[in-house]
């Protein structure tokens, strides 16, 4: 078995379009999903039996559905009402729904565990509303929203491959018709799962780098002796022997 | 210049129809010091977070040297102020929160000198020469660089203090300042606010210690159901109180003081 | 037209039946991912360094990739090299290896929470060191891990519906069957989401109470 390279050679254009695609449909859905996930963490805030029902009923049936069957759902049944719409637009609608309940829930969570006090301190000192969300509130719930919401993104751009059963023409469906046309699947799936490594790479590296502009000190654990840390810690050498 | 730094007229604040303050009226002269008393639920911590309109009291006006706060009377009708005005006065009432409040990602100093920049819009070295003096002043010249995380609670207090002051307000509200404290620590900030008035801060002081409204206070008002049931100098109304409840609570905060007589 | 209810009913039987090859597959992944997850946990923590060094490799490779092009090297690329599974082995192996990832890592966090001092003071009793495993880390590590545990059977669950796409007869791939016949793609679909609702919201809802109770515990 050989790498066979020519095929990459007479195929990158095609997982170039992919990769873009990817990306494009990515990040709308990550928009899109974030907004939709914000006001359903404030409709949750309101204290009605009825809107808390629908919003936790929306975010199980989301949590315990696969993305694949929701993309199919959404792909099936808006033609069934009528709406005919191209696959893309399907699954950047279907990939957006999705990622709208995990991030609800994040937001939902920094939402309960704003630090009002600290709000009011600012509010009395005479900030405007802005102010103390901008000096106070921001600060502090930005470091604790960043990790969660970074996971999700990263699910959500692996979830996209799925689009790929709809014919929408991104990383994925290219490397299948690459597949299909060579018949040398481990060249397309090598190239395919080097380019999805790269994206997430790059992202997470991001959503590291926004994550030390807020400057959260990390507490760092201490694994105690070299014993206690030949149990207790999967790193090559015990933290405290680092710098 | 008025020589009333405090004016409270009428404010009634209710939570789900009964009347946790009701028809309160209170005047504080510039330089006076006022201790709050009362038993809990009585009203005292709502009257601090409805004169600094963290809660909006349905009823009431409030005026800081002279000029509405809240509400204000044009043409002979009453207006709500508008956000911007309100936030305009709030620098001119400086409240240290029973959990002090300070903002745990800023150090010691930038809590002083960030909301002097936002606010007041004094230029960066003006407020940090400014907090770093009211520091000093308070003992804390080598705490500005920590977070308030690394500071023991005296220190911690001492910061909303100086936070509260370097806004330079008309009056300063203290809502049980002690209660959150150890007990060794609190002889050095009833000294602290003792210092304070000494300097002709005008205060009000929610507490629970009696010695503290004795010594220091030049009035000691005492709540009872949302109302101000009594009030006057400590050596008559802490000595010879002349409501039945008043006379109540004294002997619960002071048993062992009631038992020797 | 119109949404046919009593047609979605009528399928509920056939794809409840294929639905129990969703819950057959996820229950051996999960017992073969926990199991997995485990035992890595425990040679990573001997600290080997070549063996980590790959270890790190494959973690970043699992987690950085999307499950569904693991799921395709594992049927398409394997029997290059000689391994020719089959769809349903290929499948179970590479969503086993996934949740292994994803488990050890949880684990690793995990184990962060639990105090060295017990360590050194069952070392100090001269416990062998796969009896400090047993009695000591690993029963913590359950505990400390459950609702994280928890989720990630969810996860497993629903990996097993992309299992259609290399032929797999599973929920999703019956429904896809059905409705290429009675041209109802709608109520289908709709007939395979119920499945997985009724097989994960059970474990959702012991997710929730365990986190319940653990958060209590700490209280």
């Amino acid at each position: 078995m050989t790498f066979d390279l020519s095929i990459l050679a007479q195929y990158w254009p095609l997982f170039v379009k992919g990769t873009w695609l990817t990306i494009r449909i990515c990040l709308a859905a990550t928009i899109i999903g974030y907004v939709i996930g914000i006001v359903l963490a404030l409709l949750s805030q309101i204290p009605s039996r009825a809107i808390k029902a629908a919003i936790e009923i929306y975010l199980l049936t989301l949590r315990a559905i696969p993305f694949i069957i929701l993309l199919f759902v959404v792909y099936y049944g808006l033609p069934f009402s009528g709406i005919r719409i191209p696959a893309v637009i399907t699954g950047t609608i279907a990939l957006s729904l999705y990622a709208s309940a995990y991030y609800a829930e994040i937001v939902r969570a920094a939402i309960e565990a704003l630090p009002r006090g600290q709000y009011e301190s600012a509010r009395v000192i005479g900030m405007s509303a802005l102010q103390a969300m901008r000096h106070v509130i921001f600060p502090q719930i930005v470091p604790t929203l960043v990790p969660p919401s970074t996971n999700i993104t990263l699910t959500m751009i692996k979830e996209s491959a799925v689009l790929s059963s709809i014919t929408v023409a991104e990383l994925t469906y290219q490397s299948l018709v690459v597949q299909g046309n060579t018949f040398a699947p481990f060249e397309a799936f090598a190239a395919v799962t080097l380019i999805y490594w790269a994206i997430t790479a790059i992202v997470a590296h991001a959503a590291s780098l926004l994550e030390r502009r807020f400057g959260r000190a990390r507490s760092e654990h201490l694994v105690g002796s070299a014993l206690a840390a030949s149990f207790l810690s999967l790193e090559a050498m015990p933290k405290r022997s680092r710098r | 210049m008025s020589a009333t730094a405090l004016s409270v007229s009428g404010l009634t604040k209710r939570f789900k129809g009964s009347a946790v303050l009701d028809d309160v009226y209170l005047d504080v002269a510039r330089g006076e010091v006022v201790a709050m008393i009362g038993p809990s639920g009585c009203g005292k911590s709502t009257f601090l977070r409805c004169i600094t309109l963290i809660e909006q009291p349905e009823a009431g006006f409030i005026s800081v040297a002279g000029k509405p706060f809240g509400r204000e009377v044009v043409g002979g009708t009453v207006h709500r102020q508008p956000r911007r005005a309100v936030d305009a006065m709030r620098p001119k009432i400086g409240m240290v929160f029973q959990a002090l409040n300070l903002w745990p990602h800023m150090t010691a100093l930038e809590n002083v000198v960030r909301p002097q920049v936002v606010v007041l819009k004094r230029s960066r070295d003006e407020a940090t020469a400014r907090a770093q003096k009211l520091l000093a002043d308070l003992d804390l010249a080598d705490r500005g660089d920590r977070l308030p995380h690394a500071l023991s609670g005296g220190q911690k207090q001492r910061v909303a203090i100086a936070r509260a002051l370097a806004m330079d307000p008309e009056i300063m509200l203290f809502d049980e300042p002690t209660s959150a404290l150890d007990p060794e620590l609190i002889g050095g900030v009833l000294a602290l606010l003792k210092d304070l008035a000494a300097g002709g801060m005008t205060m009000i002081v929610v507490t629970h210690e009696i010695g503290f409204a004795a010594n220091v206070a030049d009035r000691v008002v005492f709540m009872h159901g949302g109302r101000i049931a009594e009030e006057g100098p400590p050596g008559r109304v802490l000595k010879q109180p002349g409501d039945p409840r008043l006379q109540a609570f004294l002997s619960l905060i002071r048993p062992a003081a009631a038992e020797a007589v | 037209m119109g949404f046919q209810f009593g047609y979605l009913v009528s399928i509920l039987p056939s794809l409840g039946e294929a639905a129990l090859i969703n819950a057959r597959l996820a229950a051996i992944i999960a017992v073969l991912a926990i199991l997995g997850g485990t035992l890595l946990t425990i040679l990573r923590a001997m600290k080997i360094a070549a063996l980590n060094a790959v270890v790190a490799v494959v973690i970043s490779f699992i987690r950085g990739t999307p499950l569904l092009i693991q799921i395709f090297i594992a049927f398409y690329v394997l029997p290059i090299f000689g391994l020719d599974l089959g769809p349903e082995s290929a499948g179970v192996a590479a969503i086993s290896l996934n949740s292994t990832i994803f488990i050890t890592e949880m684990m690793r966090g995990g184990l962060t929470g639990i105090d060295p001092g017990q360590i050194e003071a069952a070392t100090s009793l001269a416990l062998p060191r796969w009896l400090i495993w047993r009695k000591v880390v690993l029963p913590q590590l359950f505990r400390i891990i459950l609702p994280m545990l928890v989720n990630e059977v969810t996860v497993i669950v629903k990996g097993t519906a992309l299992l259609s796409v290399i032929t797999v007869v599973e929920v999703l791939r019956t429904s896809q069957q059905i409705a290429g016949s009675s041209f109802r793609p709608f109520e289908t679909l709709v007939g395979a989401a119920l499945c997985f609702l009724v097989l994960n919201l059970p474990v959702i809802a012991a997710g929730k109470v365990i986190e319940r109770r653990t958060a209590g515990a700490r209280r």
